[in-house]
């Protein structure tokens, strides 16, 4: 799941949440596979962000998923003896993993 | 020795003359609150004069955190549906992290984030009132804010031990100043007469055998500060997740399905306050507005 901007808003991506308008109802639902009909509805309803299946777009100064688990398994380096914090542990590294899986 | 310099960070952080003086409006809110003959209205219109303020608060109280399913456009509902405590500690919030997001825009992500888990946690364990639980998730570290502000050199000494020793934030608070974050927060929070329901958490948090009566949410606190740190939102000013209590996790009773799902939905929410800012300075004109509304 990844947040990006609308203008970055390309053919083919995958929406994981619900657009909302300001006035709070769906414009576009979760799932929706977005057609250049659709970036451009999203653009004249001055949507600024969308949250998209995967991780489809680079960001700059953004770290590599190797880097994300170096960092993981550095901040639960003084807890690597207790059990429930080294199974969240794995769960984040799954996540992680799954996160840049596309 | 030890005492007397103990004594002298106790008084400053007491006297606590950098952090930003309480609004007035706070102990007029106060007095109006024990008078049963006030209606949340009236409360509202009060608030409402401040507008930054009230902008301030609705937009905490319309953030993720609290998850409520409609959008809250009015101070007196926000009144009814937090109940008054949480309320005058958002107003406490809205002005002590004005700062802090201007010098600590991590910490207060921190934060944040914390209040977050703790209301994931709050309502899945069924507690009386999620709320408050999230208020003091989000005040746990205003001991933290306290200490740069009023003991400015003795924070740099301390940020310089912790690099250097490869300790915590805490562990190089208790050797410099014989306290840490979370005494100063409890005294904090005491002296602006918030309930114990809230000073019992922010003073426990890194240790919850020691509350007396709220040992349940001093756990939530201190797991959801674990848990936070743990997904490397924010920055609590070190960044290893520290030792679990055992007390904690026992009063939390969370299977690996229960963790599962808090984290799922946890990383879901985080979503909606990324990027959430006290910042509206932009959005707050000076154009009339109807009191008690936005």
């Amino acid at each position: 799941m990844q947040q990006i901007l609308s203008a970055q808003a390309k053919e083919g991506m995958i929406l994981a949440k619900d657009v909302m308008t300001p006035e709070d109802r769906v414009l576009c639902g979760k799932d929706t596979v977005l057609t250049n009909a659709v970036i451009d509805r999203l653009a004249k309803m001055d949507i600024m962000h969308i949250t998209v299946q995967g991780h489809p777009v680079k960001v700059q100064g953004e770290k590599t998923l190797k880097e994300e688990l170096r960092d993981i398994e550095a901040r639960f380096s003084k807890v690597t003896k207790v059990p429930p914090l080294m199974y969240i542990k794995k769960k984040l590294m799954q996540k992680m993993i799954a996160s840049r899986g596309k | 020795m030890e005492d007397q310099k103990k004594q002298k960070f106790k008084a400053a952080l007491r006297e606590a003359k950098n952090l930003p003086t309480l609004p007035g409006i706070v102990n007029k809110l106060t007095k109006m609150a024990d008078d049963p003959e006030t209606t949340t209205e009236q409360m509202g219109k009060v608030i409402s004069k401040d507008h930054i303020l009230a902008a301030k608060l609705l937009k905490l109280v319309n953030s993720a955190f609290y998850g409520f399913p409609q959008r809250i456009s009015s101070l007196s509902s926000a009144i009814i549906l937090l109940g008054f405590n949480v309320v005058k500690s958002l107003i406490i919030s809205a002005s002590i992290f004005e700062v802090m997001e201007d010098q600590d825009v991590e910490l207060w992500e921190h934060s944040l984030g914390c209040a977050v888990v703790c209301s994931v946690i709050a309502k899945r364990l069924g507690v009386s009132e999620p709320e408050e639980v999230s208020t003091a998730g989000l005040i746990h570290d205003i001991g933290k804010v306290a200490i740069k502000m009023e003991l400015a050199a003795e924070y740099k000494q301390i940020n310089k031990m912790m690099l250097k020793d490869n300790i915590s934030m805490q562990q190089a608070e208790l050797a410099i100043l014989g306290l840490d974050h979370a005494e100063a927060g409890g005294w904090l929070t005491k002296n602006w007469n918030l309930p114990n329901k809230l000073i019992e958490p922010v003073s426990c948090h890194h240790d919850p055998r020691k509350a007396k009566d709220e040992q349940l949410n001093s756990a939530i606190i201190h797991f959801s500060d674990l848990l936070i740190r743990g997904m490397g939102y924010g920055h609590a000013g070190d960044d290893k997740v520290p030792m679990l209590s055992k007390r904690a996790w026992q009063l939390l009773d969370l299977s690996p399905e229960d963790l599962d799902e808090i984290i799922d939905e946890v990383e879901e929410n985080l979503w909606d306050v990324k990027g959430f800012s006290l910042e509206i300075k932009g959005e707050s004109g000076d154009g009339e507005m109807e009191s008690g509304e936005l």
